[in-house]
């Protein structure tokens, strides 16, 4: 079999079973794999009112067609409904777990019950060892990547949770590669519920190609699009993601103290152009990726990875912190914990809101650096005030009477980039499967960055169709599985080559397409089981009643009852946001 | 909505690497690159046109050299030299750049032997006469694209892709009126993606120069999936080049030019408005 290795195995903690889970070659080419196919299988085995840290409840590692081949390849999806949110979820991380995953020979793993005591999964050479983790339970994600790399193979990556994950935290991360991150959702706490600490994956067997000179050349053209493309080939290199921060505030939209104004005065002190001057000690990469976004930092006291544009917003402007040192070394700390930067930051914003609004009597307070990492840890272990940041944002503001101060969707805390500024954002965060997210259909791409066509980020017009475009090709993309960032440089057409060259078989557009909308559609059936309707594809009332007074976003608000009607009517769904029989039909749901 | 097919998009384009830091391996790729896609041409400096012209022997894509670039201050014997050398070497098309000094000067002689020297040398090439359209006004345009007619090139072009600013309608626009139906337009420079390489063809472009256009096709092959965020009407002042007007870059009288334009503009009130 060319691109896929042909062998995903169901692994019941509670039992110790494994068994093979057939995949038929027409749900590969319909669902492709990692999110799109981890979904449908998901899908198929749980109900959408499962709850999340329910033994049943079925926890996947998946990898994609194009998992371990071409550039950017090395990443994996982990896919299950999410204890956050409770939408279908599927967090992406970089690193090279994924193509060791595959190297193993598995194109994913479906993990269901829950283990006696914890234990770690060693995958290798087309076997599953489940080995105990007694000992692991406990220490930070380093020290659980080292033991394990000493257990097994000094050559092994792995995937694990710290404490937050163990203590179930619902925005608990997996990290992987020392520091890349399945961020979002709180798949972390699901493997803490599974007594799970750990999947660690050697690689070996290389992925047949079925098209091997065709390949080649694609690469080919690969490395130059991306070479050629000033996001991929210039900016993320030099500055990383971060360089997005004098570009979002230059906007107005860079959302500061929890989103109650759009231009932070003291970005410029924690840009990527900053770190670059202060903090950076090397670039450094995923696998097979030549742009290598990461950043390797050090502080005076301590050296660890990041922060990315989400997290030096979501512990800097988003709280009033200018610190770029305690920044990096809150992130240090989400990274060591397993906790997620961006709902972290979110919920800690929302904690200082409550409190200035006197709905909330603790000492969370604008700008207070000081005690950053100490809430961050407390999160983790849940003791103390972090023992109510554990809850989310959400949930946290619903606590204290006032849940329009969480700014989430469906749960889920709002990225870096306030949805005054880009109406199509808006609508993505309202409409994202997920929740609160910005790589569900990344629209700064369009109305701030133009590509692949730029368009006015004010007007509403034209935006319902590109967002589903969007979405759709997120989907592709990872069900395929690669890094977000080729899309700067390459459209739907490459991406059907590259599958075409790895797999043998010719997606159209057409059909690629019609892929991305199957899973999309897919997870908002799911979705619409678990008991979500219009009424959830939302936003905070702050963005429709309150406008920014300064900045190039000023005087504006979100307009989404304009495009949520056309947004559906795109879909192919109802009024109500729920698929019509004919597009179940069509897309053969 | 948009009529244009993938192919003949594709045979509108000049696919360009014209970077001083581009090596034979890129080169290659951008010759292949054509030859998958079916690129009109490839344009490459002077000291590449045999590579690529190798690279491409009985492939259909042409190999179009500059000449002159991207200054275009040199003598007329010099890039007569280098015309000639690079139809030699291969070149079917030579794209050269004129000598802008002299025709914000109003020495219009020299300006039209100095693309009648290239013009001779490259026979039977066909010419594109670069104007670098940031650094001259719109009366300035109209005189080069008429010397251009004068001096029996075949194409005027807007720009080498190192001035101040590449292509925009307006100027397209103004140079397609001023050569006529018949003679050829060629558009370059800060050509990234389809819209913009639409927008041109709109205002009369023939060609495009641009390095990303294995993107530019991609854009055509998303536009059926949500043409309605392409045909999305555009904020004028995005795709005016008085907006983009710099004072660092272009000389001082054609940078108050360009803004003089702006405070005139009929779509200032509008746009104002429309910012608040």
């Amino acid at each position: 079999m060319n691109g896929w290795m042909g062998r995903i195995v169901r692994i019941d903690l509670g039992s110790g079973r494994q068994e093979d889970i057939p995949v038929d070659p027409e749900t590969r080419r319909r669902f492709l794999g990692g999110r799109g196919l981890g979904v449908r299988l998901y899908a198929d085995m749980c109900p959408a009112t499962i709850p999340p840290f329910a033994p049943e409840n079925a926890l996947l590692f998946m990898t994609g067609p194009l998992t371990g081949t071409v550039m950017t390849s090395g990443r994996y999806q982990v896919v299950s409904r999410s204890p956050l949110t409770g939408t279908i979820c599927d967090s992406s991380s970089g690193g090279s777990f994924g193509a060791a995953l595959k190297g193993a020979g598995f194109d994913g793993l479906v993990i269901t019950g829950r283990a006696e005591r914890p234990v770690f999964l060693f995958v290798y050479d087309g076997t599953v060892e489940v080995r105990d983790a007694s000992e692991l339970w406990g220490l930070d994600t380093h020290a659980t990547q080292t033991s394990i790399q000493e257990q097994t193979s000094a050559k092994a990556s792995v995937a694990c949770i710290g404490p937050a994950g163990e203590n179930r935290v619902p925005f608990a991360s997996i990290l992987n590669d020392r520091d890349r991150a399945a961020g979002r959702g709180g798949m972390g706490a699901l493997m803490g519920a599974k007594n799970l600490k750990a999947v660690a994956a050697l690689g070996g067997k290389a992925v047949a190609i079925a098209d091997a000179d065709g390949y080649k050349t694609m690469s080919a053209r690969l490395e130059r699009a991306v070479d050629k493309n000033a996001v991929t080939g210039k900016s993320l290199q030099v500055l990383g993601t971060a360089v997005l921060v004098n570009v979002i505030n230059a906007h107005g939209m860079f959302p500061t103290e929890n989103f109650r104004r759009g231009v932070f005065n003291d970005a410029e002190g924690i840009s990527g152009e900053k770190i670059a001057e202060s903090l950076l000690l090397r670039q450094s990469a995923c696998y097979k990726c030549p742009i290598g976004c990461g950043r390797t930092t050090r502080t005076r006291n301590r050296q660890g990875e990041g922060p990315e544009y989400e997290t030096v917003w979501a512990f800097g402007a988003n709280l009033g912190i200018s610190d770029l040192e305690v920044i990096a070394e809150a992130n240090y700390a989400c990274n060591e914990l397993g906790l997620d930067t961006i709902t972290m930051g979110g919920t800690i914003g929302c904690a200082m809101e409550l409190c200035e609004a006197g709905a909330w009597d603790a000492r969370f307070r604008w700008g207070d650096a000081d005690r950053l990492d100490g809430w961050v840890r407390d999160t983790a272990h849940v003791r103390g005030l972090g023992a109510e940041l554990a809850l989310g944002s959400k949930r946290l503001a619903e606590k204290y009477g006032q849940p329009e101060l969480a700014m989430q969707v469906k749960g889920m805390e709002l990225p870096a980039y306030d949805p005054r500024g880009a109406q199509g954002m808006a609508l993505a965060y309202a409409t994202s499967s997920r929740g609160g997210c910005h790589m569900r259909g990344y629209m700064i791409m369009p109305e701030i960055l133009g590509h692949p066509v730029f368009l006015d980020r004010f007007s509403t017009g034209g935006k319902p169709e590109i967002v589903a475009l969007f979405q759709d090709i997120a989907a592709v993309v990872d069900s395929s599985v690669l890094c977000r960032f080729l899309q700067f440089a390459v459209g739907v057409s490459t991406l059907g080559e590259m599958l075409r060259t790895v797999t043998g078989l010719d997606f159209s557009d057409a059909e690629l397409m019609t892929v991305g909308r199957r899973i999309t559609t897919l997870e908002r059936l799911f979705n619409n089981r678990a008991g979500f309707t219009r009424a959830d594809d939302t936003l905070p009332p702050r963005f429709f009643n309150e406008e920014f007074q300064n900045g190039s976003s000023r005087h504006r608000r979100v307009r989404l009852e304009e495009m949520l009607d056309a947004y559906y009517a795109v879909r192919g769904w109802d009024r109500e946001g729920a698929p019509l029989p004919a597009t179940l039909a069509e897309l053969g749901l | 909505m948009i009529d244009l097919d993938r192919e003949t998009l594709a045979q509108m384009i000049d696919h360009t690497e014209l970077s001083a830091h581009s090596g034979e391996k890129k080169i290659a790729n951008l010759c292949s690159e054509a030859h998958t896609f079916g690129f009109y041409a490839v344009c490459v400096n002077g000291g590449y046109t045999r590579f690529a012209a190798e690279k491409l022997q009985g492939s259909g894509v042409v190999v179009c050299s500059v000449v002159g670039f991207p200054l275009g201050a040199g003598t007329s014997t010099a890039k007569a030299f280098e015309a000639r050398e690079a139809v030699q070497n291969g070149a079917a098309e030579i794209d050269m750049v004129i000598n802008v000094g002299a025709l914000r000067d109003r020495r219009l002689g020299v300006v039209r032997d100095d693309i009648g020297a290239v013009v001779e040398s490259s026979r039977p090439a066909l010419v594109k006469v670069i104007l670098e359209t940031c650094f001259l006004t719109d009366e300035e345009i109209v005189a080069g694209c008429e010397l251009a007619v004068q001096a029996g090139a075949g194409f005027v072009k807007t720009s080498t892709g190192f001035g101040a600013f590449g292509a925009f309608p307006d100027h397209v626009r103004l140079m397609r009126r001023t050569v006529g139906p018949a003679f050829g337009v060629k558009a370059s420079g800060g050509i990234r993606n389809f819209k913009d390489a639409w927008r041109l063809i709109q205002a009369g472009a023939t060609r495009l120069g641009v390095s990303a256009s294995v993107a530019i096709l991609e854009g055509l092959s998303l536009y059926p999936f949500a043409p309605a965020a392409w045909l999305e009407e555009e904020i004028p002042c995005h795709v005016c080049p008085s907006r983009f007007a710099s004072l660092d870059k272009q000389p001082k009288a054609v940078y108050a030019y360009y803004k003089k334009k702006c405070l005139a503009c009929p779509h200032r009130e509008q746009f104002n408005k429309f910012y608040e």
